[in-house]
This record gives C-alpha cells, structure tokens and sequence, in this order.
C-alpha cells in the first residue's frame, strides 16, 4: 500500500540575518493511510516544522515531500491551497477558529470553500460533526462563550468536515487542563478508528504519546527512531 | 460571498470605536462633498433662474446697430421678422419675447439715485417673467402701462420709493447728450440673486421713447426652449440659418453684450449686425465663482481623501496585525489569496458603503434644513452664492455620486494592505503554536 505521507531526505534551513539555521537535517518518514501518529520531541526539535512540511504550508529546502501520492515541491501556491482544502485537515494549539463565526459557521467555512455543497448538504454534514464532538447544542454560541476544550472540539469537527485523508495536529492538547487533553485524544482516537482517518499530531506529553500507534521521535533535526508508544513511555520515564 | 459578507460585518461591530471613528471620517467627506455640490449647484441654479429672468433667454439674438463707425447701439431692427424665422426654424421654442436693452440713471424725488440696466420689455408676452418674479408690492400686470418701471426691493430701498412713486430715468445717447423720461414705480419684487441689484424692467416703449427707437427696433429677442439642454444645437441651428437668409451674423464671442462695445465700436462697418448667444455668453462674467468653487471643492476633497487614505490604510493595517492568526487559518484549511484579498475588500466595501450612506442622508437632512431656515447671507457673500438667502441643492444624482465616488475610492486604498494579507504566508498561523 502507497503511504499517505512520504518524506525523503528532506532538509529544512532558516536564514536568520547571516546565519542558516537547519531545523531539519535528511529526514525520511513513512506514513499509511489509517496511522495514528505522535511526533515527539522537545521544543525546537524541529517537530513543527515537519508538521507544516507534510501540512503543505512550508516547503523544503531539499528532499522530497509526498502528500497523498503528490509531490509537494512541484505544486503551485494555488494547488498547494487546494490540496489543503481538499486533503489536509488542520488542529491548532490555540485552536484558530473564527472569532467572529459562530461554532456552526466555524465548522462549516471549508465545506463554504470547497464550492461543491448545497446548503442542506453542508447542514447535514456539519450537524453530524458537532454531534460527534458533542457540541450540538453549542451550534449558535461564538468561540469566546466556549471552554478550552469546547473549542478545540469545534477544531476538530472543522478539520474532519471536509472528509480529509489526513489530520495534522501541532500540540493539540498543549492549552488544556490533563483531563480536557485526554478527552480530546480519545475522541481523536476514535474518529482514526471508526473512519480511518490518518492522524499525524505532535506533542511531549507521555500521556498524549501512549495512545498513539508509533511514536516518532526527532531530535535536532532529525529523526532518531521510531517506537511503540508503550516504548516511548518506558522511554520518558526512564528520562532517554 | 456571504459568509465573507458576514466576517466583514461582523469583524467591523468587533471594533466598534475603530469603526466609528474611521466611518465617522468618511461619513463626514462624504456629507462635504454632497454640501459643496449641493451649495455649487445652488448658485448655479439661482445663476440660471436670474439670468434668464434679467437678461437672458435660453438663446438671445441680439446685436448691434451703427449709425457711424464708432457708435454701436444693442439694438436689433425689424425684429417682428426675425420672430417669424424664429418660430418656424425652432420647434423646441417654448415662447419668444422681445427685449430692450439699456444703461440709465434712476434718480428720486429726493434726488438718490441708482445706475441700473434696462430691460424694455412687453408684459403680455413675458410668461417667464410672471412665473419667475415674486412681486411683493403692487401688480406686475401694470408693466403694459406707458411710463412704468419694476424695481427690485433692495433697489427701491435704495432709492427712498414705493409703489406709485415718481422717478426720472437719464440716458446717455448719442453725441454725448442725455435723453430721459419720467416713469411710476407699478411693482417692486423681490431680490433675485446678486444680479437683481443692477437690472430693472421698463415699459418697452418708454425704453423706446428713451432712446427714440422705432416701433420694430428692440434690443435682443429671448428664446426659451421647452428644454435647456437643446440650447447649444438651437444656437449653431439658428447661427447658420440667420446667415443662411442674409442676415449679417457676428463672430461667436461667449460674453455678456455689454463687454462687446469697445470690439464692436472698432470694426469698421455700420448698419445691422446680429449676435446669437446662450445665457451662458451673458453671465459669463460671473462663471469664475462657479469655476472657483468647484476648484475648492476638489482641492478640499483631495486634501480629506488623502487623510482617509490614510486613515483606511492605517486602520486595515492595524485589523491585518491584530487578524494575522485568522488570516494564516484560513489560508491553512484551504482558502485561497484572491478570497483573502476579497474579504478585505469586502471589509472595506461594507465600512465606504455604509458611512457614505451615512454621510448622504445626513447631508440631505442638513440641505433641507438649511433650505428651510432660509439662512440670510451676508450682503457681501452673496457675490459668492447669488442669492440673500442660502441655497443647497441636493439632488439624487449628486448623493448617489458621492457615495460611489467615496466608496470607490476607500476600497481602492484598501487593495494595498489587502493585496500584503492575501500574500501572507498559512505557515505563519502555525508559527503561534511552535
């Protein structure tokens, strides 16, 4: 089976006044459709910037970047922005939603984008999302009336209303209480299981990494293995 | 579109202060602008109604007559038959009147007296006249008796008379000698504008009788069209059939008759020479303060629109700084530059929509009041607006032009920042999560 993503040899410099920062060194990362995915790694490791590489909002200095079965380097601006619509979905650490939108709108904008949906489509599609993130009720309330939790949640349901093949996640549960986090894994969990989503999130959290299927962990730049997540929690706790 | 509609809406009651204040200005240029306008065609209109009152028709043919040389008179003989021409030539002729012109002294029993020009005009024909003069003593209908004159009121002021008083007209004539005749005040009408203070009407015989013309002499005869615009294509229509038929037909020249003595009195020919002009030609004199005023009024709006360039500019940058995440979301799940550009144009569509909307009924409701309080101007700006009280004209077509002018331009100023938002980066709202 074709992967999902597949990153080869990749390098990602910064030019920072006179001196050129590599943020990622020739990496090379396979992921399948399905996966369930945890980058890990400590701040300025270099996770984010893999995580924009495979998002299609970076590009790399060198190497090669495959996302569903297109090279990203070849692409347009436009078909980048296009294969983000149609393709990508995106979860936030700050969450990012509209703050002027209510959660319906939110959850509705890319569907808005696409152009392809009727109105009572979008409804539909959007009232089955907020179902399954539990914030029907909440459809009419703006993003500041909600909690942390609540509006990652929204997050979520927009980045899962386009039906994407992959979900992007930098630091989802990073701005949220332990117990709101674990909710917000668990339902991500979920929807990797009952539709086969492909999540791909980063995090230090052990908590957050044990309920991924493979934990890749990177470090300056590059990749340094690639675990079980009962591995990379044995491995936090024994301080590697 | 809607949903972008709807950001934008929402985004400018978000920053409610910003928005006033920013909208407040193009409220502001926007009701300016419709005032200027409104207070140019103002006097524009006054300009139109007294010329065409006092001295003018829409179309004049006019001229002069000399006897020697250097002796030009505004007179035009055998004018019955020109009248025939004109009737048959013109099919968009409202009515024709003729009048005599002249310059006299109106000297008072109490010995003040007042320099004025002449209009010798035939009262049965003049239904312009009784639709335009507001006669506020005695009866204009009196203007067919021999030896009557209509004075304006500040003239009559001026001259110590009322209804029924005596006055003694003294006219320069030839060879240096001064002819007068005696004439009674029948009417005095209300002031028309500036103009009004140097024209009065004469019985068109007594003008006659002062200047020892004939019966078929007159001055100029007045063309009133049923439509203004049609007065250019009637003048060159009339030039070229008036030459056409014989008639000697002086050089287009656009000013009033009066400035035309010295050119005419140099030229070498005698008899009969016809003028055609426009009320335009006739107060031309005065076109620079309607020339003045619009040079004010785009300098001004210039200057105010560099400052909401400014402000717009400002402002959208400042709603960019503030929106960069949002902006860097949208283009991360999928949006497009060209939508991000729309948005921001949108954005400033709604604020230029709106505030002008604002501006415009303000100035409306300004205009009207304005108009309403009959607001007596000074005696010496009223060189500037034409009549004694203030007069805004606000029309339809002025509102909806100020509001696309100021519209147009708040959203064109608006491309520039909107233009560096679309080019922004998506990987810049990741970068706030790092």
């Amino acid at each position: 089976m074709d992967p999902i993503v597949s990153i080869r040899n990749v390098t990602k410099d910064y030019t920072l006044g006179k001196t050129v920062v590599s943020a990622l060194r020739g990496v090379n990362l396979e992921v399948h459709k399905g996966d369930f995915i945890s980058i890990a790694g400590p701040s300025g490791s270099g996770k984010t910037t893999l995580l924009n590489l495979i998002g299609c909002v970076d590009t790399a200095t060198g190497g090669l970047v495959q996302v569903v079965g297109q090279s990203t380097g070849q692409l347009t601006e436009r078909q980048l922005t296009d294969l983000r619509l149609h393709a990508i979905g995106f979860i936030f650490q700050s969450f990012n939603l509209v703050s002027v939108l209510s959660v319906f709108q939110n959850v509705e904008f890319p569907l808005l984008l696409q152009r392809k949906w009727t109105a009572a489509e979008r409804r539909k599609r959007v009232d089955e999302l907020l179902t399954q993130v539990g914030l029907q009720s909440h459809a009419k309330h703006r993003p500041n009336e909600l909690s942390g939790g609540q509006r990652q949640r929204v997050a979520i349901a927009r980045a899962l209303v386009t039906q994407p093949q992959l979900v992007l996640a930098d630091e989802p549960t990073a701005n949220l209480d332990s117990v709101t986090g674990q909710n917000i894994i668990d339902l991500m969990k979920d929807l990797n299981k009952q539709q086969g989503t492909t999540f791909i999130f980063s995090t230090h959290d052990p908590k957050v990494m044990s309920h991924a299927n493979a934990v890749v962990r990177i470090e300056d730049g590059q990749i340094k293995d690639r675990i079980s997540a009962a591995e990379a929690t044995l491995a936090v706790a024994a301080g590697h | 579109m809607l949903q972008l509609l709807l950001i934008a809406v929402r985004n400018l009651a978000q920053h409610r202060r910003r928005t006033l204040l920013l909208g407040g200005a193009i409220a502001g240029v926007t009701a300016l602008l419709v005032m200027l306008q409104g207070m140019t065609t103002g006097i524009r209109s006054t300009l139109l109604e007294s010329a065409t009152t006092l001295s003018s028709g829409h179309v004049n043919v006019g001229g002069f007559f000399k006897v020697t040389a250097g002796q030009g008179a505004p007179v035009v003989t055998e004018f019955p038959k020109l009248v025939e021409i004109i009737r048959k030539e013109v099919p968009e002729l409202d009515f024709v009147t003729e009048r005599g012109r002249g310059w006299a002294k109106l000297i008072a029993d109490d010995g003040s007296s007042v320099q004025l020009g002449l209009a010798g005009v035939d009262i049965t024909r003049e239904s312009g006249l009784k639709k335009t003069l507001k006669v506020t003593q005695g009866n204009l209908d009196d203007l067919a008796k021999p030896g009557s004159v209509l004075l304006f009121e500040k003239q009559a002021t001026k001259l110590n008379v009322k209804v029924g008083d005596a006055l003694t007209i003294s006219a320069p004539a030839a060879r240096g000698a001064n002819n007068t005749v005696d004439v009674t005040v029948v009417a005095v009408a209300r002031d028309i504008g500036f103009m009004s203070g140097f024209n009065c009407f004469l019985n068109g015989d007594s003008l006659r009788q002062l200047y020892q013309l004939k019966e078929d002499a007159t001055g100029a005869l007045h063309i009133y069209l049923k439509d203004i615009e049609s007065t250019k294509v009637v003048q060159e229509r009339l030039r070229k059939r008036l030459v056409e038929l014989g008639y000697p037909v002086m050089d287009a020249d656009p000013r009033a008759f009066w400035f035309k003595f010295e050119v005419v009195n140099r030229e070498e020919w005698t008899g009969q020479k016809l003028d055609i002009t426009n009320w335009e030609d006739e107060v031309s004199f005065v076109n620079w303060i309607i020339t003045a005023l619009d040079g004010l009024t785009y300098v001004l709006i210039f200057v105010l629109l560099i400052i909401i360039a400014v402000g717009v500019m400002n402002t959208l940058w400042i709603a960019i700084r503030e929106r960069t995440r949002e902006i860097g979301t949208l283009r991360a799940i999928g949006m497009q530059r060209r939508r991000v550009l729309l948005m921001f144009l949108v954005e400033a569509l709604v604020l230029g929509l709106a505030s002008t909307g604002v501006g415009a009924v303000i100035s409306a409701l300004l205009a009207m009041g304005l108009n309403a309080a009959q607001i007596p101007v000074v005696e010496a700006a009223q060189l500037i607006t034409m009549s004694d009280t203030l007069s805004v004209r606000v029309t339809g077509g002025s509102i909806l032009g100020a509001v696309v002018f100021v519209t147009t331009c708040t959203t064109l100023i608006s491309l520039i920042p909107s233009f560096l938002a679309a080019r922004m980066k998506p990987v810049t709202a990741m970068h706030h999560i790092g």
